[in-house]
């Protein structure tokens, strides 16, 4: 399987079809039914992805032109590109993060990712669902990668 | 004469009727609006959501007067012995508008302390550490519990015709135990055991209890309390020496996010329609901001996490520096949740938005 580009829809598109994979895991950990957006700041612009997740699946992934184009109840993970590389390789180099490469560990101090929302209750489904986020960005410790140029 | 009581001599009396076939079958055609009730199961089954839909769906301003558990939606009886137990029987005293869904979340989000901790990567740690995760842990299970008393202490008095709210309640008393019980197990369970109490605690803890009503209790319990509770367990998450704390902690705050999420909806509907009620609300508020900033600063409050910060009893001053940003964006989160719900808070807070340590310090 060939690797597939950091940040793409292709690369989180792969993440959720390890979630269907793992179905019966996520299963576990309960439903989860919230949005999404993953922004990644480059140099020279930033990338955004929506991801609707919906039951133990995700719903849909998709690029977004501007912030405003995001459903209306979303939060927003921004971090730099290198950032975001740096977790993806702690991740696919121990199986799943280590103890400082988790997302509450990175986010946390809000450095060096932050998250955000249009309200507080949308960055709290964030921590609601957290438990779940962490297993779907696990899952790119199955997920060969390669990096759009920093 | 009979030995038996009237109660049973009629009972006996139904009996034989049937026995001869006269049965009375009324119950079958009782409640025709309420019959031919369709269901569409969602991906997951069928949550509570998908069955309170039209008829069912139709939650009262004012709970039935008849006082019974009788289900909302059912037929009852002339004459069914009311419960005399209610006292809050009207919505806005207790609804929220995600009670269900959060209900519904609730049940499948469950863990245990059991199995779902990987207890087997515990391992020996330094002895600072271990008594500060410890310190942490005996605080935390000092505080849970509230959370589970104050729905408890309120639970039956709630109309019964409002169960989504009752329903949601009941999970949270069960998250409570859960987390009671974690970090217990946590603190006993490495070579250490429980260290201090915290008297600051308890004075937030009897303002909840105390409270003088159910949406003034839950103002100060879910948003304010745990509020600040779910920012301490993703710190607890983000200092944890182990997989074993990591886990603890990421499990806690999602259930601890679901209870201020109730709380916020909670408050709004009950603003939307009683905001002469909005200075009730600001006045235990007052009470629960001064009881937390006692506890912020409070030795086995803050130093654990402080040493815990700075990698060691040896750069507690480090740590403290490093942890300095924990109170302001409590407060911050907690003034955006109150906006949410429709209560301005950032004229009346009685307390400092951030805690200057630099500058007490020098």
């Amino acid at each position: 399987m060939g690797r597939k580009l950091f940040p793409s829809t292709e690369w989180f598109e792969a993440l959720a079809q390890r979630m269907e994979h793992d179905r019966d895991a996520y299963r576990d950990l309960g439903s989860i039914d919230c949005t999404m957006v993953v922004r990644v700041d480059a140099p020279e612009r930033s990338h955004l992805y929506e991801i609707v997740f919906a039951g133990v699946a995700v719903r849909s992934v998709r690029r977004l032109a501007r912030i405003e184009d995001a459903a209306p109840g979303h939060f927003v993970l921004s971090a730099s590109l290198e950032t975001w590389r740096e977790m993806i390789e702690n991740i696919r180099a121990h199986g799943g993060p280590d103890l400082t490469h988790t997302l509450n560990y990175l986010t946390f101090p809000d450095y060096p990712m932050h998250v955000d929302g249009p309200d507080q209750l949308q960055v709290d489904a964030f921590y609601r669902y957290n438990q779940s986020l962490q297993r779907f960005f696990a899952g790119a410790a199955g997920v060969a990668t390669a990096y759009a140029r920093a | 004469m009979s030995k038996y009581t009237p109660a049973v001599e009629a009972g006996l009396d139904r009996l034989r009727e049937m026995a001869h076939g006269n049965y009375d079958l009324g119950w079958m055609n009782a409640n025709p609006e309420g019959w031919g009730h369709e269901v569409t199961p969602g991906p997951l089954g069928v949550r509570l959501c998908d069955v309170e839909t039209g008829y069912y769906g139709r939650v009262p301003e004012h709970g039935s007067e008849h006082g019974s558990m009788a289900p909302r939606g059912c037929a009852v009886p002339p004459g069914t012995t009311a419960l005399g137990m209610y006292t809050l029987n009207e919505m806005a005293e207790v609804w929220a508008e995600n009670a269900g869904l959060l209900y519904d979340e609730a049940v499948v989000r469950q863990w245990n302390s059991v199995t779902d901790v990987p207890w087997d990567k515990l391992a020996p740690l330094p002895d600072d550490i271990e008594r500060a995760v410890c310190q942490m842990c005996t605080g935390l299970t000092e505080v849970e519990f509230v959370a589970g008393d104050m729905p408890a202490k309120w639970l039956c008095r709630i109309n019964h015709d409002f169960h989504e709210v009752k329903l949601f309640l009941a999970t949270q008393i069960m998250d409570e135990a859960r987390h009671l019980d974690v970090f217990r197990k946590r603190a006993l369970a490495n070579g250490g055991g429980l260290l201090m109490a915290s008297p600051c605690q308890e004075k937030l803890l009897s303002a909840i209890l105390e409270a003088p009503d159910y949406t003034t209790a839950s103002a100060l319990m879910h948003i304010f309390g745990e509020g600040f509770v779910l920012t301490l367990f993703r710190q607890g998450e983000f200092l944890a020496p182990s997989e074993v704390e990591k886990a603890i902690f990421r499990l806690c705050m999602q259930d601890e996010a679901r209870h201020v999420a109730y709380g916020v909806k909670h408050l709004k509907f009950f603003l939307e329609r009683h905001p002469d009620r909005a200075e009730q609300v600001h006045a235990i508020l007052d009470l629960g901001e001064q009881a937390i900033f006692g506890l912020t600063l409070e030795p086995q409050t803050s130093e654990p996490r402080a040493i815990l910060a700075g990698g060691g009893l040896a750069n507690i001053e480090l740590g403290m520096a490093r942890m300095a940003f924990i109170y302001a964006k409590q407060v911050r989160e907690y003034l955006r949740r109150l906006q949410i719900a429709g209560l301005d808070r950032e004229d009346r807070l009685t307390i400092p938005k951030e805690i200057p340590f630099d500058r007490v310090a020098a």
